[in-house]
């Protein structure tokens, strides 16, 4: 895929300064062959993306998002209305597979927030049974393949799965069809105006699919962190009489913002780019497609620019996360310094 | 306030760390903890504050006669003040300090002006009147330590309780800080409970020491008191260096270097003098360390101070005698530290 961005489990903590015993020789080949390598594995793709993106030019390029508008004076052909009409279709699908992308990472990071936050704190800042075993849990997805992980969801909720009688059956509103319909029939004026039956292969899936690759990241950013820092600052801020949710919104939250943005960066980047599980999930259905499943179709109906186009979008979202992740990398890698 | 401990006993998992501590602190007394590394001092403290609490079923914690036992942290008007020190890194120095007092409900809280002018006082107290827009990154130890004791003070604890206040720094800061906690006590007179495992800080600051050892209280005194008439022999070994000679009926007698005399003469007034050979001679500024080898090849450490080294005229290898001027005779020898 070439527009995924591939996260990496975070390093913050290992941000300390190298100190250099190698002959200047020896320095000058070993970065050569990080740079060469550097150059043939993402700088050559990535910039192959945006050529590819713009290879017909940049009219091709903008009409993949806003096809051309037949001219209503012209006399057109049936077959040139035909691929005007078949264009805008296309375009639409991309728009909704971009609007697909955004609402899922927009559900998915803040239950990571949420949940990242609690297992960091219960993890370093409890001592119980089990809590090695919670924490190599919480590592489980970065050791399973997405698409084992999407068929996993597929046993469980399908037709045939353990709890598919029940999941086949669950109507749940699209939270996005949320409208305003007034005060005329009752005291809630807010209704949905779409409701999905089942779960796999409808875009509750494709959350839940999302949800289970990304939820480490952010755990796995605050705990070392949380772990560096104890709980000394917590228990001071309680004895000079704050009140829990005081200690947490005034000390630990400060204490790991970084670290926290930091974890979210990553569980973005990896909620926007995202295929194997969502792939599994998703069923092919058109109404399913995620900008990387989008790309993927794009891809096999020979339609090379239009998909490359979209992956300049993911590409430059990657781009823009690299520069943001290594901000708040050197900020979260302070606040260590600071907490030793 | 007084405090009391009344059969408070505590346990991880089989380890007993406080065995049944029972101690009774009278109101703006100054008391230390001391014991040896793992003695439960720390944990003793913990329970005080409320950080942690004693096993279910044993004794109760008391502050002016209100068992406390099942009341917060945070209500215990308590002032806590870490071995880390627990600033907040990402608040300034002015920030820590008022925090407690941001922290009270809207009733009890003070205003703005009353903020700024409580938090003013407090700098000025820990002697750092211009630092008050500093982060603690940017404080030496021994400021960071002021620190953390001013924002404990400025809640108005009934209580303050330090954990090793002084221990992450270095000698002469400890000496100063000690001095300054003793003058501290002397201006606001409030009930203060600090741990150390340091003898003479102990003893120095405090008004009563209480010497911890194996998770119990095993003397409770004025700092006199138990260095000149130590409970046990626990007590005298930590305490400080001392020298054990073996008497006829088994028992020993302990000896501190400082009460043995040095003569140059056989009889220097001494019946029971024994003769030894100058081994060692370590110069320590006002005291003198002196290490003898005495009959089959016993070592005897002796402290002279600086004048009467001098007056002895002391050479290595020179023949002396030796004898007590003080012992301490009544414990049994097995008694390990
Ligand atoms: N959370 C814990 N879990 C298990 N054992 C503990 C825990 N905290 C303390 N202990 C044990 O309790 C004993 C007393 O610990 P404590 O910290 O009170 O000692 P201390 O007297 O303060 O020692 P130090 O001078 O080294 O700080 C030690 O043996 C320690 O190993
Ligand atoms: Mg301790």
């Amino acid at each position: 895929m070439a527009g995924a961005i591939t996260a990496a489990v975070p390093h913050v903590a290992e941000t300390k300064r190298a100190v250099s015993t190698e002959s200047p020789a020896a320095r000058r080949i070993l970065i050569s062959i990080t740079v060469l390598f550097l150059t043939i594995f993402v700088v050559i793709p990535l910039i192959n993306v945006f050529n590819q993106a713009f290879s017909k030019g940049y009219e091709a390029y903008l009409s993949v998002f806003f096809p051309q508008r037949p001219d209503p004076d012209a006399v057109l052909t049936f077959s040139q209305k035909r691929r005007l009409a078949e264009a805008a279709a296309q375009a639409a699908r991309t728009w909704r597979s971009i609007g697909l992308t955004a609402a899922v990472a927009s559900i998915v990071l803040p239950l990571n927030i949420l949940f990242g936050l609690a297992a960091a704190w219960a993890t370093t800042k409890f001592n119980f049974r089990g809590r090695a075993l919670l924490t190599s849990l919480i590592d489980l997805p970065f050791s399973v393949s997405p698409v084992v992980a999407g068929l996993v969801f597929v046993l469980l909720l399908g037709r045939n799965g353990i709890w598919g009688p029940w999941a086949t059956k669950l109507e749940w509103p699209d939270p996005f069809s949320l409208h305003w319909v007034g005060f005329a029939d009752g005291f809630w004026p807010l209704a949905f105006g779409q409701t999905h039956v089942g779960i796999i292969f409808t875009p509750l899936a494709i959350v839940l699919a999302t949800i289970f690759v990304t939820f480490p990241f952010v755990a796995r950013s605050l705990t070392p962190l949380m772990e560096s820092q104890g709980t000394d600052e917590e228990l001071a801020a309680l004895s000079l009489g704050a009140s829990g949710w005081r200690t947490f919104f005034k000390i630990t939250l400060p204490n790991v913002k970084w670290a926290l943005l930091y974890g979210v960066i990553l569980c973005m980047a990896r909620s926007f780019g995202e295929f194997g599980a969502v792939s599994v999930v998703s069923g092919h259905i058109d109404v399913n497609d995620t900008m990387p499943l989008r790309i993927e179709k794009l891809w096999n109906e020979y339609n090379n620019q239009a998909a490359f186009s979209v992956a300049s979008l993911l590409a430059f979202v990657a781009v823009i996360t690299l520069v943001a992740k290594s901000i708040v990398e050197w900020k979260a890698a302070r606040d260590i310094e600071r907490s030793d | 306030m007084t405090i009391e401990v009344r059969n408070i006993s505590k346990s991880y998992g089989p380890t007993k760390v406080l065995r049944n501590i029972d101690l009774t602190i009278e109101s703006g007394e100054l008391v230390s903890l001391l014991g040896p590394s793992g003695s439960g001092k720390t944990t003793l403290l913990r329970i005080i504050a409320g950080i942690e609490q004693a096993d279910p079923g044993s004794g109760a914690v008391v502050f002016d006669g209100e068992d406390v036992s099942g009341v917060d942290l945070g209500r215990r008007g308590i002032g806590f003040v870490f071995q880390s020190y627990a600033l907040f890194k990402h608040l300034t120095v002015f920030e820590n300090i008022a925090f407690g007092l941001r922290a009270k409900r809207r009733r009890e809280r003070p205003n703005e002006a009353q903020i700024q002018e409580k938090v003013k006082s407090l700098l000025e107290l820990i002697q750092l009147g211009s630092f008050a827009q500093r982060y603690p990154s940017q404080l030496s130890g021994g400021q960071r330590q002021r620190v953390a004791l001013a924002r404990a003070l400025a809640v108005e604890p009934r209580v303050l309780l330090l954990d090793e206040p002084f221990g992450a720094l270095d000698a002469t800061v400890r000496r100063e800080l000690r001095s300054w906690l003793r003058h501290l006590h002397d201006t606001i007179h409030v009930t203060t409970i600090f741990v150390t495992h340091d003898q003479e800080e102990a003893l120095e600051v405090s008004d009563r020491v209480a010497v911890m050892g194996h998770g119990q209280i095993e003397q409770f005194d004025s700092p006199q008191e138990v260095y000149e008439n130590p409970a046990n022999a626990f007590v005298f070994k930590f305490l400080g260096n001392y020298n054990v000679f073996h008497g006829r009926a088994g028992a020993g007698s302990f000896v501190r270097p400082h009460d043995i005399a040095i003569f140059r003469e056989a009889d220097g007034g001494q019946p029971d003098a024994r003769a030894g050979v100058v081994s060692h001679i370590g110069f320590g500024g006002p005291v003198v360390k002196i290490e003898l080898e005495g009959a089959d090849n016993h070592r005897v450490d002796v402290e002279l101070t600086a004048q009467a080294y001098h007056e002895l005229k002391l050479e290595r290898g020179e023949k002396v005698w030796f004898a007590a001027r003080r012992a301490h005779v009544d414990f049994p020898l097995d008694y390990s530290i």
